[in-house]
Protein backbone atom coordinates (compact mmCIF):
# COMPACT_ATOMS: atom_id res chain seq x y z
CA UNK A 1 0.00 0.00 0.00
CA UNK A 2 1.65 3.66 -1.10
CA UNK A 3 -0.11 5.64 1.51
CA UNK A 4 -1.16 9.14 0.90
CA UNK A 5 1.72 12.21 1.84
CA UNK A 6 0.25 14.33 4.98
CA UNK A 7 2.79 16.97 5.86
CA UNK A 8 5.97 14.95 6.67
CA UNK A 9 4.21 11.58 7.34
CA UNK A 10 2.49 8.88 4.97
CA UNK A 11 -0.92 7.89 5.94
CA UNK A 12 -2.23 4.88 5.17
CA UNK A 13 0.75 2.48 3.93
CA UNK A 14 -0.56 0.15 6.79
CA UNK A 15 -3.86 -0.38 6.24
CA UNK A 16 -7.12 1.54 3.80
CA UNK A 17 -7.66 5.05 4.80
CA UNK A 18 -9.29 7.85 3.04
CA UNK A 19 -7.31 11.01 3.13
CA UNK A 20 -9.11 14.23 2.16
CA UNK A 21 -12.52 14.76 1.89
CA UNK A 22 -13.39 14.35 -1.52
CA UNK A 23 -14.01 10.33 -1.43
CA UNK A 24 -15.80 10.48 1.67
CA UNK A 25 -19.40 8.55 1.14
CA UNK A 26 -22.26 10.86 1.30
CA UNK A 27 -25.77 10.24 2.26
CA UNK A 28 -28.09 8.34 -0.20
CA UNK A 29 -31.41 8.46 0.05
CA UNK A 30 -34.59 10.79 -1.00
CA UNK A 31 -34.73 14.67 -0.66
CA UNK A 32 -36.14 13.95 2.90
CA UNK A 33 -33.00 11.82 4.36
CA UNK A 34 -30.45 13.63 2.79
CA UNK A 35 -31.70 17.14 4.11
CA UNK A 36 -32.38 15.07 8.07
CA UNK A 37 -28.61 13.70 7.69
CA UNK A 38 -27.12 17.39 6.35
CA UNK A 39 -28.56 19.47 9.13
CA UNK A 40 -29.45 17.13 12.23
CA UNK A 41 -25.39 18.06 13.71
CA UNK A 42 -25.83 21.89 13.30
CA UNK A 43 -29.56 21.90 14.47
CA UNK A 44 -29.31 19.83 17.32
CA UNK A 45 -25.96 22.20 18.47
CA UNK A 46 -27.57 25.24 18.27
CA UNK A 47 -30.68 24.06 19.60
CA UNK A 48 -29.25 22.74 22.51
CA UNK A 49 -26.90 26.41 22.95
CA UNK A 50 -30.40 28.16 23.00
CA UNK A 51 -32.40 25.85 25.26
CA UNK A 52 -29.55 26.45 28.14
CA UNK A 53 -28.96 30.21 27.43
CA UNK A 54 -32.99 30.66 27.91
CA UNK A 55 -34.13 27.88 30.15
CA UNK A 56 -35.31 29.09 33.54
CA UNK A 57 -32.83 28.82 36.38
CA UNK A 58 -35.50 25.81 38.36
CA UNK A 59 -34.65 23.81 34.56
CA UNK A 60 -30.99 24.80 34.37
CA UNK A 61 -30.07 22.27 36.48
CA UNK A 62 -27.24 19.19 35.71
CA UNK A 63 -29.66 16.31 36.79
CA UNK A 64 -31.84 17.84 33.38
CA UNK A 65 -28.46 17.79 31.28
CA UNK A 66 -27.88 14.34 32.33
CA UNK A 67 -31.48 13.51 30.95
CA UNK A 68 -30.97 14.86 27.66
CA UNK A 69 -27.72 13.36 27.39
CA UNK A 70 -29.16 10.10 28.09
CA UNK A 71 -32.29 10.69 25.65
CA UNK A 72 -29.95 12.27 22.74
CA UNK A 73 -27.98 8.82 22.78
CA UNK A 74 -30.72 6.75 22.81
CA UNK A 75 -31.89 8.84 19.39
CA UNK A 76 -28.50 8.25 18.34
CA UNK A 77 -28.83 4.51 18.33
CA UNK A 78 -31.61 5.00 16.56
CA UNK A 79 -29.95 7.02 13.63
CA UNK A 80 -27.29 4.20 13.97
CA UNK A 81 -29.78 1.34 12.90
CA UNK A 82 -31.57 3.84 10.31
CA UNK A 83 -28.33 4.94 8.58
CA UNK A 84 -25.44 3.48 9.52
CA UNK A 85 -21.81 4.75 7.87
CA UNK A 86 -20.84 0.92 7.22
CA UNK A 87 -22.48 -1.87 7.57
CA UNK A 88 -19.15 -3.77 8.94
CA UNK A 89 -19.57 -1.58 11.73
CA UNK A 90 -23.43 -2.52 12.63
CA UNK A 91 -24.56 -2.53 16.62
CA UNK A 92 -24.85 -5.96 17.61
CA UNK A 93 -26.35 -7.51 21.05
CA UNK A 94 -23.56 -8.32 22.48
CA UNK A 95 -21.52 -5.08 21.19
CA UNK A 96 -24.45 -3.42 22.83
CA UNK A 97 -23.89 -5.49 25.91
CA UNK A 98 -20.39 -4.64 26.05
CA UNK A 99 -20.34 -0.92 25.13
CA UNK A 100 -23.15 -0.68 28.24
CA UNK A 101 -20.67 -2.63 30.85
CA UNK A 102 -18.11 0.22 30.35
CA UNK A 103 -20.08 3.01 30.00
CA UNK A 104 -21.44 1.47 33.61
CA UNK A 105 -18.04 1.73 35.06
CA UNK A 106 -17.76 5.04 34.17
CA UNK A 107 -20.67 5.91 36.14
CA UNK A 108 -19.43 3.64 38.96
CA UNK A 109 -15.99 2.90 39.38
CA UNK A 110 -14.82 5.76 37.26
CA UNK A 111 -16.64 7.84 39.32
CA UNK A 112 -15.76 6.93 42.81
CA UNK A 113 -11.79 6.86 41.47
CA UNK A 114 -12.71 10.86 40.88
CA UNK A 115 -14.05 11.67 43.82
CA UNK A 116 -11.12 10.75 45.49
CA UNK A 117 -8.06 11.20 42.72
CA UNK A 118 -10.30 13.71 40.26
CA UNK A 119 -9.39 16.88 38.87
CA UNK A 120 -11.44 18.75 41.67
CA UNK A 121 -9.49 17.21 44.14
CA UNK A 122 -5.85 17.67 42.81
CA UNK A 123 -6.94 21.40 41.83
CA UNK A 124 -8.30 21.69 45.79
CA UNK A 125 -4.94 20.78 46.64
CA UNK A 126 -2.84 23.28 44.98
CA UNK A 127 -5.65 25.81 45.60
CA UNK A 128 -4.75 25.45 49.05
CA UNK A 129 -1.12 24.95 48.90
CA UNK A 130 -1.25 28.36 47.50
CA UNK A 131 -3.84 29.80 49.36
CA UNK A 132 -5.12 30.61 45.56
CA UNK A 133 -8.83 31.77 45.06
CA UNK A 134 -10.37 30.72 41.67
CA UNK A 135 -9.82 32.70 38.75
CA UNK A 136 -13.11 34.74 39.03
CA UNK A 137 -13.27 37.71 36.21
CA UNK A 138 -14.85 34.97 33.92
CA UNK A 139 -17.96 35.43 35.58
CA UNK A 140 -18.01 38.54 33.94
CA UNK A 141 -17.77 37.74 30.38
CA UNK A 142 -20.64 37.14 28.23
CA UNK A 143 -22.00 33.31 28.49
CA UNK A 144 -20.98 32.61 25.24
CA UNK A 145 -17.83 33.39 25.45
CA UNK A 146 -17.52 31.85 28.93
CA UNK A 147 -19.14 28.47 27.84
CA UNK A 148 -16.67 28.49 24.60
CA UNK A 149 -13.34 29.21 27.06
CA UNK A 150 -14.65 26.13 29.31
CA UNK A 151 -15.19 24.01 26.34
CA UNK A 152 -11.93 24.99 24.70
CA UNK A 153 -10.00 24.74 27.78
CA UNK A 154 -11.24 21.12 29.08
CA UNK A 155 -10.57 20.13 25.40
CA UNK A 156 -7.04 21.72 25.20
CA UNK A 157 -6.19 19.64 28.48
CA UNK A 158 -7.91 16.61 26.78
CA UNK A 159 -6.17 16.74 23.65
CA UNK A 160 -2.37 16.93 25.61
CA UNK A 161 -3.45 14.08 27.76
CA UNK A 162 -4.69 12.06 24.55
CA UNK A 163 -1.33 12.98 22.41
CA UNK A 164 0.72 12.26 25.64
CA UNK A 165 -0.78 8.55 25.52
CA UNK A 166 0.14 8.10 22.29
CA UNK A 167 3.88 9.16 22.96
CA UNK A 168 4.78 8.31 26.48
CA UNK A 169 4.70 4.34 27.18
CA UNK A 170 3.78 4.46 30.58
CA UNK A 171 0.51 6.13 29.23
CA UNK A 172 0.21 4.29 25.97
CA UNK A 173 -0.49 1.04 28.43
CA UNK A 174 -3.39 2.86 29.48
CA UNK A 175 -4.85 3.82 26.31
CA UNK A 176 -4.07 0.98 23.99
CA UNK A 177 -6.90 -1.02 25.24
CA UNK A 178 -9.36 1.94 23.67
CA UNK A 179 -7.77 1.11 20.33
CA UNK A 180 -8.80 -2.66 20.41
CA UNK A 181 -12.13 -1.39 19.02
CA UNK A 182 -12.77 -2.82 16.15
CA UNK A 183 -16.30 -0.65 14.93
CA UNK A 184 -17.37 2.71 15.91
CA UNK A 185 -20.83 3.31 17.74
CA UNK A 186 -22.73 5.98 20.15
CA UNK A 187 -20.72 4.06 23.66
CA UNK A 188 -17.49 3.39 22.23
CA UNK A 189 -16.34 6.34 23.61
CA UNK A 190 -16.76 4.57 27.00
CA UNK A 191 -15.06 1.17 26.27
CA UNK A 192 -11.10 1.39 27.43
CA UNK A 193 -9.28 0.38 30.88
CA UNK A 194 -10.99 2.28 33.93
CA UNK A 195 -7.18 3.76 34.53
CA UNK A 196 -7.53 5.51 31.43
CA UNK A 197 -11.06 7.10 31.53
CA UNK A 198 -10.01 8.22 34.81
CA UNK A 199 -6.83 10.08 33.60
CA UNK A 200 -9.00 11.16 30.02
CA UNK A 201 -11.69 13.01 32.38
CA UNK A 202 -8.79 15.31 33.86
CA UNK A 203 -9.53 18.84 33.34
CA UNK A 204 -7.96 22.09 34.33
CA UNK A 205 -11.35 23.99 34.17
CA UNK A 206 -11.44 23.39 37.76
CA UNK A 207 -9.16 26.56 38.61
CA UNK A 208 -11.43 28.92 36.82
CA UNK A 209 -15.02 30.01 38.21
CA UNK A 210 -17.80 30.23 35.63
CA UNK A 211 -21.64 31.00 35.63
CA UNK A 212 -23.23 27.42 36.48
CA UNK A 213 -25.11 28.55 33.01
CA UNK A 214 -21.83 28.38 31.10
CA UNK A 215 -21.12 24.66 32.55
CA UNK A 216 -24.16 23.43 30.78
CA UNK A 217 -24.10 25.77 27.82
CA UNK A 218 -20.58 24.25 27.39
CA UNK A 219 -21.80 20.88 28.33
CA UNK A 220 -24.34 20.73 25.40
CA UNK A 221 -21.59 21.59 23.11
CA UNK A 222 -19.65 18.73 24.13
CA UNK A 223 -22.86 16.52 23.94
CA UNK A 224 -23.58 17.63 20.28
CA UNK A 225 -20.21 17.60 18.77
CA UNK A 226 -17.72 15.42 20.54
CA UNK A 227 -20.65 12.48 20.92
CA UNK A 228 -20.07 11.57 17.62
CA UNK A 229 -16.97 10.64 18.06
CA UNK A 230 -17.84 7.23 17.95
CA UNK A 231 -20.94 7.30 16.06
CA UNK A 232 -21.83 4.91 13.21
CA UNK A 233 -24.30 7.23 11.24
CA UNK A 234 -23.29 8.77 8.27
CA UNK A 235 -23.67 12.43 7.87
CA UNK A 236 -23.31 15.03 5.12
CA UNK A 237 -20.76 17.19 7.74
CA UNK A 238 -20.96 20.89 6.46
CA UNK A 239 -17.26 21.92 5.59
CA UNK A 240 -17.42 24.53 8.37
CA UNK A 241 -18.68 21.96 10.92
CA UNK A 242 -15.64 19.45 10.19
CA UNK A 243 -12.90 22.37 10.32
CA UNK A 244 -14.12 23.31 13.39
CA UNK A 245 -14.80 20.75 14.99
CA UNK A 246 -14.35 16.97 15.60
CA UNK A 247 -16.04 14.33 13.61
CA UNK A 248 -16.42 10.57 13.42
CA UNK A 249 -14.49 10.89 10.35
CA UNK A 250 -11.67 12.49 11.68
CA UNK A 251 -11.82 9.91 14.54
CA UNK A 252 -12.01 7.30 12.47
CA UNK A 253 -8.84 7.94 10.98
CA UNK A 254 -7.69 8.51 14.61
CA UNK A 255 -8.70 4.69 15.19
CA UNK A 256 -7.35 3.22 11.60
CA UNK A 257 -5.22 0.23 11.43
CA UNK A 258 -2.68 2.15 9.97
CA UNK A 259 -0.02 3.35 12.63
CA UNK A 260 1.12 6.89 11.45
CA UNK A 261 -2.96 7.70 10.90
CA UNK A 262 -3.65 6.49 14.47
CA UNK A 263 -1.37 9.61 15.56
CA UNK A 264 -3.43 11.91 14.35
CA UNK A 265 -6.67 13.80 15.54
CA UNK A 266 -6.20 13.91 18.96
CA UNK A 267 -8.88 16.46 20.14
CA UNK A 268 -12.31 15.29 21.51
CA UNK A 269 -14.45 18.61 20.34
CA UNK A 270 -12.28 20.92 18.82
CA UNK A 271 -10.47 19.74 15.64
CA UNK A 272 -8.56 23.29 15.38
CA UNK A 273 -6.07 22.29 18.27
CA UNK A 274 -4.97 19.81 15.86
CA UNK A 275 -4.98 22.46 13.08
CA UNK A 276 -3.20 24.32 15.09
CA UNK A 277 -0.28 21.81 15.96
CA UNK A 278 -0.45 19.81 13.09
CA UNK A 279 -1.47 16.67 13.77
CA UNK A 280 -4.54 16.70 11.88
CA UNK A 281 -5.21 14.30 9.22
CA UNK A 282 -8.98 15.74 7.24
CA UNK A 283 -10.09 11.71 5.92
CA UNK A 284 -12.26 8.64 7.09
CA UNK A 285 -11.47 4.72 7.59
CA UNK A 286 -13.28 1.86 8.11
CA UNK A 287 -11.01 -0.95 9.03
CA UNK A 288 -9.90 -0.20 12.76
CA UNK A 289 -8.39 -1.76 15.45
CA UNK A 290 -5.14 -3.27 16.50
CA UNK A 291 -2.73 -6.76 15.78
CA UNK A 292 -5.21 -7.07 12.54
CA UNK A 293 -8.35 -6.07 13.89
CA UNK A 294 -8.17 -8.52 17.03
CA UNK A 295 -11.32 -7.91 19.09
CA UNK A 296 -10.20 -7.15 23.38
CA UNK A 297 -12.06 -8.96 25.67
CA UNK A 298 -13.22 -7.01 28.79
CA UNK A 299 -11.27 -9.21 31.20
CA UNK A 300 -8.35 -8.52 28.59
CA UNK A 301 -8.95 -4.83 28.90
CA UNK A 302 -9.08 -4.89 32.54
CA UNK A 303 -5.65 -6.40 32.94
CA UNK A 304 -3.82 -4.85 29.95
CA UNK A 305 -1.99 -1.88 31.63
CA UNK A 306 -0.48 -4.01 34.05
CA UNK A 307 0.49 -7.43 32.62
CA UNK A 308 2.10 -5.00 29.79
CA UNK A 309 3.91 -2.55 32.21
CA UNK A 310 4.89 -5.93 34.64
CA UNK A 311 6.27 -7.92 31.48
CA UNK A 312 7.80 -4.80 30.26
CA UNK A 313 10.05 -4.00 33.50
CA UNK A 314 10.67 -7.20 33.88
CA UNK A 315 12.45 -7.51 30.54
CA UNK A 316 13.99 -4.00 31.11
CA UNK A 317 15.18 -5.48 34.19
CA UNK A 318 16.62 -8.39 32.75
CA UNK A 319 18.79 -6.13 30.55
CA UNK A 320 20.32 -3.87 32.99
CA UNK A 321 21.27 -6.83 35.17
CA UNK A 322 22.25 -9.00 31.74
CA UNK A 323 20.43 -11.69 32.37
CA UNK A 324 18.66 -14.01 29.97
CA UNK A 325 15.78 -12.66 27.86
CA UNK A 326 12.23 -15.36 29.20
CA UNK A 327 11.14 -17.06 26.94
CA UNK A 328 8.25 -15.93 24.36
CA UNK A 329 9.23 -11.69 25.82
CA UNK A 330 8.76 -9.13 23.12
CA UNK A 331 8.64 -5.76 24.14
CA UNK A 332 7.31 -3.11 22.21
CA UNK A 333 9.68 -0.22 21.26
CA UNK A 334 7.14 2.40 21.14
CA UNK A 335 3.48 3.18 21.81
CA UNK A 336 0.87 1.83 19.37
CA UNK A 337 2.92 -0.74 18.28
CA UNK B 1 -19.96 -39.33 36.65
CA UNK B 2 -24.00 -38.06 36.12
CA UNK B 3 -24.17 -34.63 35.19
CA UNK B 4 -26.07 -32.39 37.51
CA UNK B 5 -29.42 -31.27 35.70
CA UNK B 6 -30.10 -27.86 36.27
CA UNK B 7 -32.59 -27.01 33.26
CA UNK B 8 -33.83 -23.86 34.62
CA UNK B 9 -30.22 -22.18 34.93
CA UNK B 10 -28.97 -24.08 31.96
CA UNK B 11 -31.15 -21.93 30.08
CA UNK B 12 -29.62 -18.52 31.47
CA UNK B 13 -26.49 -18.79 28.84
CA UNK B 14 -27.35 -22.36 27.20
CA UNK B 15 -29.76 -22.28 23.95
CA UNK B 16 -31.54 -25.23 21.78
CA UNK B 17 -33.33 -26.00 19.16
CA UNK B 18 -34.21 -27.74 15.96
CA UNK B 19 -34.60 -26.31 12.61
CA UNK B 20 -36.15 -28.12 9.81
CA UNK B 21 -34.26 -28.65 6.27
CA UNK B 22 -36.10 -27.71 3.33
CA UNK B 23 -34.21 -30.73 1.59
CA UNK B 24 -33.20 -34.06 2.64
CA UNK B 25 -29.38 -33.73 3.12
CA UNK B 26 -26.38 -35.77 4.74
CA UNK B 27 -24.81 -34.92 7.55
CA UNK B 28 -21.82 -33.94 5.17
CA UNK B 29 -23.66 -31.92 3.16
CA UNK B 30 -25.12 -29.83 5.65
CA UNK B 31 -21.91 -29.30 7.39
CA UNK B 32 -20.19 -28.56 4.07
CA UNK B 33 -23.41 -25.59 4.03
CA UNK B 34 -22.35 -24.26 7.67
CA UNK B 35 -18.51 -24.39 7.16
CA UNK B 36 -18.34 -20.61 5.58
CA UNK B 37 -20.51 -19.27 8.59
CA UNK B 38 -17.76 -21.19 11.05
CA UNK B 39 -14.85 -20.27 9.03
CA UNK B 40 -14.31 -17.22 11.45
CA UNK B 41 -11.04 -15.83 13.27
CA UNK B 42 -10.86 -17.65 16.37
CA UNK B 43 -12.98 -20.77 15.40
CA UNK B 44 -12.36 -24.39 15.44
CA UNK B 45 -14.55 -27.04 14.67
CA UNK B 46 -14.83 -30.65 14.71
CA UNK B 47 -16.86 -33.32 12.94
CA UNK B 48 -17.92 -36.86 14.22
CA UNK B 49 -20.28 -38.55 12.52
CA UNK B 50 -23.59 -36.64 12.45
CA UNK B 51 -22.60 -33.76 14.81
CA UNK B 52 -20.12 -30.80 14.91
CA UNK B 53 -18.75 -29.75 17.73
CA UNK B 54 -17.14 -25.81 17.52
CA UNK B 55 -15.41 -23.73 19.58
CA UNK B 56 -14.65 -19.52 19.09
CA UNK B 57 -11.84 -18.03 21.30
CA UNK B 58 -13.13 -14.18 21.51
CA UNK B 59 -14.86 -13.65 18.54
CA UNK B 60 -14.62 -10.68 16.29
CA UNK B 61 -17.83 -8.16 16.56
CA UNK B 62 -19.40 -9.36 13.32
CA UNK B 63 -19.04 -12.53 13.60
CA UNK B 64 -22.78 -14.30 13.45
CA UNK B 65 -22.18 -16.47 15.73
CA UNK B 66 -20.34 -14.38 18.22
CA UNK B 67 -22.69 -14.47 21.07
CA UNK B 68 -22.78 -18.66 20.92
CA UNK B 69 -19.02 -19.32 21.74
CA UNK B 70 -19.04 -22.79 21.62
CA UNK B 71 -21.40 -25.62 20.71
CA UNK B 72 -22.58 -28.69 19.23
CA UNK B 73 -24.98 -29.02 15.71
CA UNK B 74 -26.60 -32.47 14.99
CA UNK B 75 -28.36 -33.57 11.77
CA UNK B 76 -31.23 -35.95 12.40
CA UNK B 77 -33.09 -37.58 9.24
CA UNK B 78 -36.59 -37.85 10.32
CA UNK B 79 -39.07 -40.61 9.48
CA UNK B 80 -40.23 -38.56 6.81
CA UNK B 81 -37.07 -38.53 4.81
CA UNK B 82 -36.73 -34.55 5.81
CA UNK B 83 -33.73 -33.53 7.75
CA UNK B 84 -33.75 -31.78 10.38
CA UNK B 85 -30.84 -29.47 12.67
CA UNK B 86 -30.72 -29.83 16.33
CA UNK B 87 -28.21 -27.31 17.83
CA UNK B 88 -27.28 -26.76 21.25
CA UNK B 89 -24.95 -24.27 22.62
CA UNK B 90 -23.39 -22.14 24.80
CA UNK B 91 -22.98 -18.22 25.33
CA UNK B 92 -20.14 -17.08 27.70
CA UNK B 93 -21.52 -12.91 26.87
CA UNK B 94 -25.16 -14.22 28.21
CA UNK B 95 -24.18 -15.54 31.62
CA UNK B 96 -21.72 -12.49 32.32
CA UNK B 97 -24.83 -10.44 31.22
CA UNK B 98 -26.57 -12.16 33.74
CA UNK B 99 -24.55 -11.90 36.85
CA UNK B 100 -23.89 -8.63 35.75
CA UNK B 101 -26.63 -6.74 38.23
CA UNK B 102 -24.63 -8.39 41.12
CA UNK B 103 -21.21 -6.59 39.85
CA UNK B 104 -23.06 -3.37 39.64
CA UNK B 105 -24.99 -3.96 43.20
CA UNK B 106 -21.52 -4.59 44.65
CA UNK B 107 -20.67 -0.63 43.50
CA UNK B 108 -24.33 0.29 44.79
CA UNK B 109 -23.34 -1.16 48.20
CA UNK B 110 -19.98 0.12 48.50
CA UNK B 111 -21.10 3.54 47.48
CA UNK B 112 -23.59 3.61 50.28
CA UNK B 113 -20.62 2.22 52.91
CA UNK B 114 -18.83 5.24 51.49
CA UNK B 115 -21.68 7.61 52.01
CA UNK B 116 -22.17 6.16 55.62
CA UNK B 117 -18.70 6.50 56.64
CA UNK B 118 -18.53 10.31 55.07
CA UNK B 119 -21.46 11.24 56.50
CA UNK B 120 -20.40 10.14 59.69
CA UNK B 121 -17.21 11.90 59.70
CA UNK B 122 -18.27 15.39 58.35
CA UNK B 123 -20.92 14.99 61.32
CA UNK B 124 -17.44 15.07 63.48
CA UNK B 125 -16.38 17.49 61.64
CA UNK B 126 -18.67 19.73 61.35
CA UNK B 127 -17.35 23.04 63.02
CA UNK B 128 -13.98 22.68 60.85
CA UNK B 129 -16.11 22.40 57.91
CA UNK B 130 -18.14 25.41 58.77
CA UNK B 131 -15.03 27.38 58.79
CA UNK B 132 -13.55 26.08 55.52
CA UNK B 133 -16.60 27.20 53.68
CA UNK B 134 -15.43 28.86 51.01
CA UNK B 135 -18.65 29.68 49.58
CA UNK B 136 -19.59 31.52 52.26
CA UNK B 137 -21.06 34.89 51.31
CA UNK B 138 -19.95 34.86 47.66
CA UNK B 139 -20.83 37.93 45.73
CA UNK B 140 -24.39 37.36 43.45
CA UNK B 141 -22.69 37.24 39.75
CA UNK B 142 -23.99 40.10 37.49
CA UNK B 143 -24.89 39.13 33.29
CA UNK B 144 -23.17 40.81 30.80
CA UNK B 145 -25.28 43.59 29.52
CA UNK B 146 -24.99 41.84 26.21
CA UNK B 147 -26.52 38.91 27.98
CA UNK B 148 -29.46 40.86 29.47
CA UNK B 149 -30.13 42.58 26.33
CA UNK B 150 -30.59 38.88 24.99
CA UNK B 151 -32.86 38.02 27.79
CA UNK B 152 -31.03 35.29 29.69
CA UNK B 153 -32.31 34.49 33.03
CA UNK B 154 -30.22 36.40 35.43
CA UNK B 155 -28.02 33.95 37.82
CA UNK B 156 -29.68 33.03 41.53
CA UNK B 157 -28.24 33.93 44.56
CA UNK B 158 -25.22 31.77 45.02
CA UNK B 159 -26.18 31.98 49.39
CA UNK B 160 -29.90 31.02 48.71
CA UNK B 161 -28.88 28.09 46.53
CA UNK B 162 -27.03 26.65 49.26
CA UNK B 163 -30.03 26.53 51.40
CA UNK B 164 -31.56 24.17 48.62
CA UNK B 165 -27.82 22.47 48.87
CA UNK B 166 -28.63 21.69 52.63
CA UNK B 167 -30.50 18.40 52.52
CA UNK B 168 -28.38 16.86 49.68
CA UNK B 169 -26.49 14.55 49.00
CA UNK B 170 -24.56 11.43 48.59
CA UNK B 171 -20.77 11.78 48.01
CA UNK B 172 -20.94 8.49 45.89
CA UNK B 173 -24.59 8.88 43.62
CA UNK B 174 -25.86 5.19 44.01
CA UNK B 175 -28.48 5.44 41.73
CA UNK B 176 -26.50 4.56 38.15
CA UNK B 177 -25.48 2.00 39.79
CA UNK B 178 -29.12 0.09 40.84
CA UNK B 179 -30.23 1.78 37.74
CA UNK B 180 -27.45 0.18 35.79
CA UNK B 181 -28.14 -3.48 37.67
CA UNK B 182 -31.75 -3.32 36.05
CA UNK B 183 -30.71 -2.84 32.83
CA UNK B 184 -28.33 -5.41 32.43
CA UNK B 185 -31.10 -7.62 33.89
CA UNK B 186 -33.32 -5.97 30.32
CA UNK B 187 -30.41 -6.03 28.08
CA UNK B 188 -30.10 -10.04 29.00
CA UNK B 189 -33.60 -10.39 28.78
CA UNK B 190 -33.92 -8.92 25.04
CA UNK B 191 -30.43 -11.17 24.48
CA UNK B 192 -31.85 -14.80 25.95
CA UNK B 193 -34.68 -14.15 23.07
CA UNK B 194 -33.44 -12.54 20.48
CA UNK B 195 -29.87 -13.92 19.70
CA UNK B 196 -31.32 -17.57 19.76
CA UNK B 197 -33.69 -16.41 16.93
CA UNK B 198 -30.72 -14.61 14.96
CA UNK B 199 -29.15 -17.64 15.30
CA UNK B 200 -31.76 -19.99 14.07
CA UNK B 201 -32.07 -17.00 11.15
CA UNK B 202 -28.28 -17.31 10.06
CA UNK B 203 -28.10 -21.37 10.16
CA UNK B 204 -31.07 -21.42 8.03
CA UNK B 205 -29.59 -19.06 5.92
CA UNK B 206 -26.57 -20.84 5.25
CA UNK B 207 -28.15 -24.34 5.03
CA UNK B 208 -30.42 -23.28 2.54
CA UNK B 209 -27.38 -22.11 0.23
CA UNK B 210 -25.38 -24.09 -1.35
CA UNK B 211 -22.19 -24.93 -0.47
CA UNK B 212 -19.29 -22.09 -0.60
CA UNK B 213 -22.17 -19.39 -0.95
CA UNK B 214 -22.38 -17.90 2.05
CA UNK B 215 -19.81 -15.34 3.72
CA UNK B 216 -20.30 -12.58 6.53
CA UNK B 217 -21.02 -9.02 4.97
CA UNK B 218 -18.66 -7.19 7.16
CA UNK B 219 -15.44 -5.71 5.81
CA UNK B 220 -13.18 -7.68 5.05
CA UNK B 221 -10.10 -7.88 8.06
CA UNK B 222 -6.56 -6.81 7.10
CA UNK B 223 -4.55 -9.33 5.79
CA UNK B 224 -7.73 -11.14 4.89
CA UNK B 225 -8.59 -11.94 0.91
CA UNK B 226 -11.73 -11.47 -0.04
CA UNK B 227 -13.76 -14.39 1.78
CA UNK B 228 -13.41 -15.03 5.32
CA UNK B 229 -10.46 -16.73 6.15
CA UNK B 230 -9.88 -19.19 8.97
CA UNK B 231 -7.08 -18.86 11.97
CA UNK B 232 -8.00 -22.30 13.29
CA UNK B 233 -10.33 -24.50 11.42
Amino acid sequence: MAGVQVGKRIIGAEAPVIVGWENIGRVEGGPFKRFFFTWFQPAVLFGLIAFWYYAPNEWALASIGIAIGLGFKVLLLGLEWVNPRYRSWQLTWKEFATDVFYVGLGYTLVRMMGTYLGDDVMIGAVQDAFAWEKFSWFTGLPLLVQALAISMIFDFGQYWMHRGMHNWYPLWLTHAPHHYITQLNINKGAVGNPVELFLIGLGVGGFFDFLPRAFLIAGAIGMSVATYQHINVRFNTPRWWRFIFNTVEHHSVHHSRDYEATRSNYSGTWIIWDRIFGTCVDGEAELLGQEGGRRMDIGETMVYPFREGYRTTRAWLRRKLRLPEAPGAAVQPEPAE
Amino acid sequence: MSRLALPYVDRIWHASGTLELDEALSPQDAFARLDPLLRAPGTSYAVAGDTLTYSKTNPAAQDKLATFTSGTLRIENQPNGIARLVFRVRSTALLLCFLAPLLFLGFAQVGAAINAWEASAEAADKDKSADKDKDKNRPKAALHPIDKFLGAPAPEDPDAKKKDKADKKEKIPTTPAYVLAGLFLVIWMVGRALEPWLLKRALRAALAAPAGAIGSDAAPAAGQGPGPQPETC
